[in-house]
């Protein structure tokens, strides 16, 4: 078998055999799941905040059916949303009443109950609060807990509250109130200049329909989430490539300084070029790479065929019709090939990531750069300074991938493609060079010896 | 009888440092080559220049009728100084790997990994992780890596270092059958001994130029004979001794020395002895010694092959 494929091969065998590669393989797209699964259900499985409201002195009568009242319009969406995602998930053939995601999308937020006689009872001030304390602390309603005690009051600026709550650190009481008394006050305000609060409310309730058209829109004209869809697409292959080449270039780093501080390079360079021990070495990690892609595509691909078969077959269609999916694997070999060739060289140098950190850490700084514009270039594709760094060589990868559904000119996209792969293949032959000096040498690794083994090319 | 390898003039400078200088030898096939010096002498730079890892500054190397080590890659087996195999591999599959490496198919290399590994007692040790091996063992299978593929030149940069005298022992016994089997086997090291049993010739490096080029006798015989004496003796009257051509002052404890007593041409040991007691010197032992090899490269470049001589070896060393 050829040499480079020999150590290919081997170099891909010694991460794919082992259970961690698996464990991290998987591990990615179980966090990603975890931390949206875990925000949403944090969100929605809360327990309502049961919350007693009184109106100190006769000046705040009429605050706590305002009170009333706005909870009862936030209910009443919540229920509305709730009816609209049961549409939603009937239609993927989820049945909302067994699902609990569904189920919590419509659970209530704040709970209104009669507040405990002994407040009502007590004298307002120190005795009431006293009252307040006992009932925050001990649960004074029987086995209902509660959360907390409104008191409110009307004062020269308008309606106000105390707040006594059981949770110092939790808002949703909080923004309730502050929210139930703005809606008091405007009706208020309103009411005093005539006009009818009914009215005002129906006024805010309205929202205006707004049909959106392009004439690049796939349907007609009417534009679609299949339409928005390539931004979305173009923002996560973006960030996608981002990790898996920082990803394949760092175990191309690890592998050749193990190989380094084993002292198996030179066997190695005793039996095979330092060009071929490179490219087999690059080639063994791009295979793994792969494997991770398609072993990510694929889990991405089978749950979103099963939970959005609709919004799957949208997908399809971009990355395939739309030909993001040429792009992102054109991006995705000029760039690996640009890392990888640049970290394998520097980890020839290098026994320990402490000996790599001279290089590392100022390359790592400047891979930061990226994640940041990539960001900006789905709100500004055209903005001047993401125009700029995605004609960057280091950075083309990410930054056109990011601004691909906005439509770049041809001139830009061709143009930052080519620069791309002259730019790995300047790459190649530097980091060659590099690599062939580092092998053997024993120097402690900094810019000037880097440059100087670059000059040198292992003559 | 032909010649495997041939070094002509060869130079190689890093920088301002010159780490061999104008050398020129030759291996005979079929041989077994020693290639002393102590460390830093240029032995590394030399044996990496004729594997071709790393080019020559000036002069020619012809191995195996190749004018570069890379063009005969697959026909040489390699045994670097410092050695290193993949710990995660079994013996049999990094021996495979690196018989593949040099053309071996790799069903073959795998079969003969195990014969080998059979051979030299590691049957045993066939089924664990390099990692799990001793340092002797690991050694005898990297040796084994190097010559699976059946080299016609073997070459073993500082093969013994690190082994105790049990594997030293073998390891000499595996160098012998690499001879025996027709190979031409040239290794590098600073210790004396190892060259003295196995060595059909020797070439003698100091501070990057080559000392001495011909057999283990050949060298020993250009380095006197010498007496041993022990007592309360003061070194200029061992010097006045007949046919004595110089002493050197070994050690002394108490008052008592024992002195190395260096015999001129046609000097007799029993003439010395004799008028050491006439003399009435206090002799408390006397010994007369041939010249070892240590002695002899003492002798002919004036350094000890025991003091490390790489605290001007280069920054940056370089592959090809």
């Amino acid at each position: 078998m050829n040499r480079v494929l020999l150590i290919a091969r081997r170099e891909f065998a010694a991460y794919a055999r082992t259970v961690g590669f698996w464990l991290s393989l998987l591990a990615f797209p179980l966090i990603i799941v975890l931390a949206g699964g875990l925000g949403f259900l944090t969100a929605t499985s809360q327990p309502a905040r049961v919350i007693a409201v009184v109106e100190e002195g006769a000046a705040a009568e009429g605050l706590a059916a305002v009170v009333h009242d706005v909870l009862q319009r936030e209910n009443e969406r919540r229920a509305a949303n709730l009816e609209r995602a049961g549409k939603a998930a009937s239609a993927s053939g989820i049945p909302v009443r067994q699902n609990p995601i569904m189920a919590s999308v419509g659970r209530e937020r704040i709970r209104l109950v009669d507040t405990p006689l002994a407040i009502l009872q007590a004298n307002p001030g120190q005795d009431r609060d006293q009252a307040v304390r006992q009932a925050l602390s001990d649960g004074s309603r029987g086995d209902e807990r509660l959360d907390a005690v409104v008191f409110l009051n009307r004062g020269s600026a308008g309606p106000a509250a105390r707040l006594w709550t059981a949770r110092a650190t939790d808002p949703t009481v909080e923004e309730f109130v502050r929210s139930a008394l703005t809606t008091a006050n405007r009706q208020a305000m309103f009411r005093a200049a005539g006009i009818d609060p009914a009215v005002v409310i129906q006024t805010e309730q309205f929202r205006p329909q707004i049909d959106a058209f392009s004439p690049k829109a796939a349907d007609g004209g009417a534009v679609t989430l299949r339409d928005r869809l390539p931004v979305f697409i173009g923002l996560g292959g973006g960030f996608l490539l981002w990790s898996l080449i920082i990803t394949g270039a760092s175990i191309l780093l690890n592998s050749v300084m193990e190989e380094k501080s084993n002292k198996i390079l030179e066997v190695l360079l005793s039996s095979a070029s330092a060009t071929e021990i490179l490219a087999g070495k690059v080639l063994g990690v791009a295979m793994l790479t792969l494997t991770v892609l398609l072993a990510w595509g694929g889990m991405g691909a089978a749950g979103l065929m099963f939970g959005a078969p609709e919004e799957a077959m949208a997908v399809a269609d971009v990355l395939l019709a739309g030909g993001m999916l040429a792009w992102f694997a054109a991006f995705m070999i000029g760039g690996y090939l640009m890392y990888a060739v640049l970290f394998a060289a520097i980890g020839a140098f290098c026994e320990t990531p402490r000996d790599a950190q001279t290089l590392m850490g100022p390359i790592m700084m400047v891979l930061v750069i990226p994640i940041i514009v990539m960001q900006m270039a789905v709100r500004s594709p055209d903005a001047p300074v993401v125009q700029i760094l995605s004609m960057a060589p280091f950075f083309t990868p990410f930054l056109m991938m990011a601004r691909l559904p906005s439509d770049p000119p041809m001139i830009e996209l061709v143009g930052s493609m080519l620069g791309m792969f002259a730019f790995a293949v300047l790459m190649v032959w530097v980091s060659g060079r590099a690599f062939r000096a580092g092998a053997l040498s024993d120097v402690k690794l900094n810019w000037r010896s880097f440059a100087g083994a670059i000059r040198g090319g292992g003559k | 009888m032909a010649a495997a390898l041939t070094l002509e003039g060869v130079s190689k400078r890093y920088g301002d440092f010159q780490a061999v200088r104008d050398l020129s030898f030759q291996v005979e096939k079929g041989t077994i080559c020693g290639f002393l010096g102590p460390n830093g002498a240029g032995k590394t730079s030399t044996i990496r220049m004729i594997l071709g890892l790393q080019g020559v500054s000036a002069g020619r190397i012809d191995i195996l009728g190749a004018d570069d080590g890379r063009k005969v890659r697959d026909r040489i087996g390699f045994l670097p100084e410092e050695r290193g195999l993949y710990k995660k591999m079994t013996p049999v599959d990094a021996i495979a790997f690196f018989g593949a490496l040099k053309g071996l198919p790799t069903g073959e290399g795998r079969k003969r990994a195990r014969e080998m590994l059979d051979a030299q007692g590691l049957g045993r040790a066939k089924r664990k992780k390099m990692k799990e091996l001793s340092k002797g063992m690991a050694q005898k299978v990297q040796l084994i890596a190097s010559v699976v593929h059946r080299p016609e030149f073997v070459i073993l940069d500082e093969p013994f270092s690190g082994l105790d005298p049990v594997n030293q022992q073998g390891l000499e016994a595996m160098i012998r059958q690499l001879a025996a089997d027709g190979a031409t086997v040239l290794f590098s090291t600073h210790v004396m001994q190892h060259a003295e049993r196995l060595c059909d010739k020797v070439v003698l490096l100091a501070r990057g130029r080559k000392a001495f080029e011909g057999t283990v006798a050949e060298a020993r015989a250009t380095t006197p004979r010498f007496l041993e004496l022990e007592g309360a003796i003061a070194p200029d009257h061992a010097a006045a001794l007949p046919g004595v051509s110089g002493v050197e002052v070994v050690s002394e404890t108490n008052g008592v020395r024992i002195i190395k007593a260096a015999l001129g041409q046609g000097g007799r040991g029993q003439d010395a002895l004799k008028s050491a007691f006439l003399g009435g010197l206090d002799v408390r032992r006397f010994e007369l010694r041939e010249p070892s090899l240590h002695d002899a490269f003492i002798g002919l470049t004036g350094d000890n092959p025991d003091v490390d001589q790489s605290e001007n070896s280069p920054l940056l060393e370089t592959a090809r």
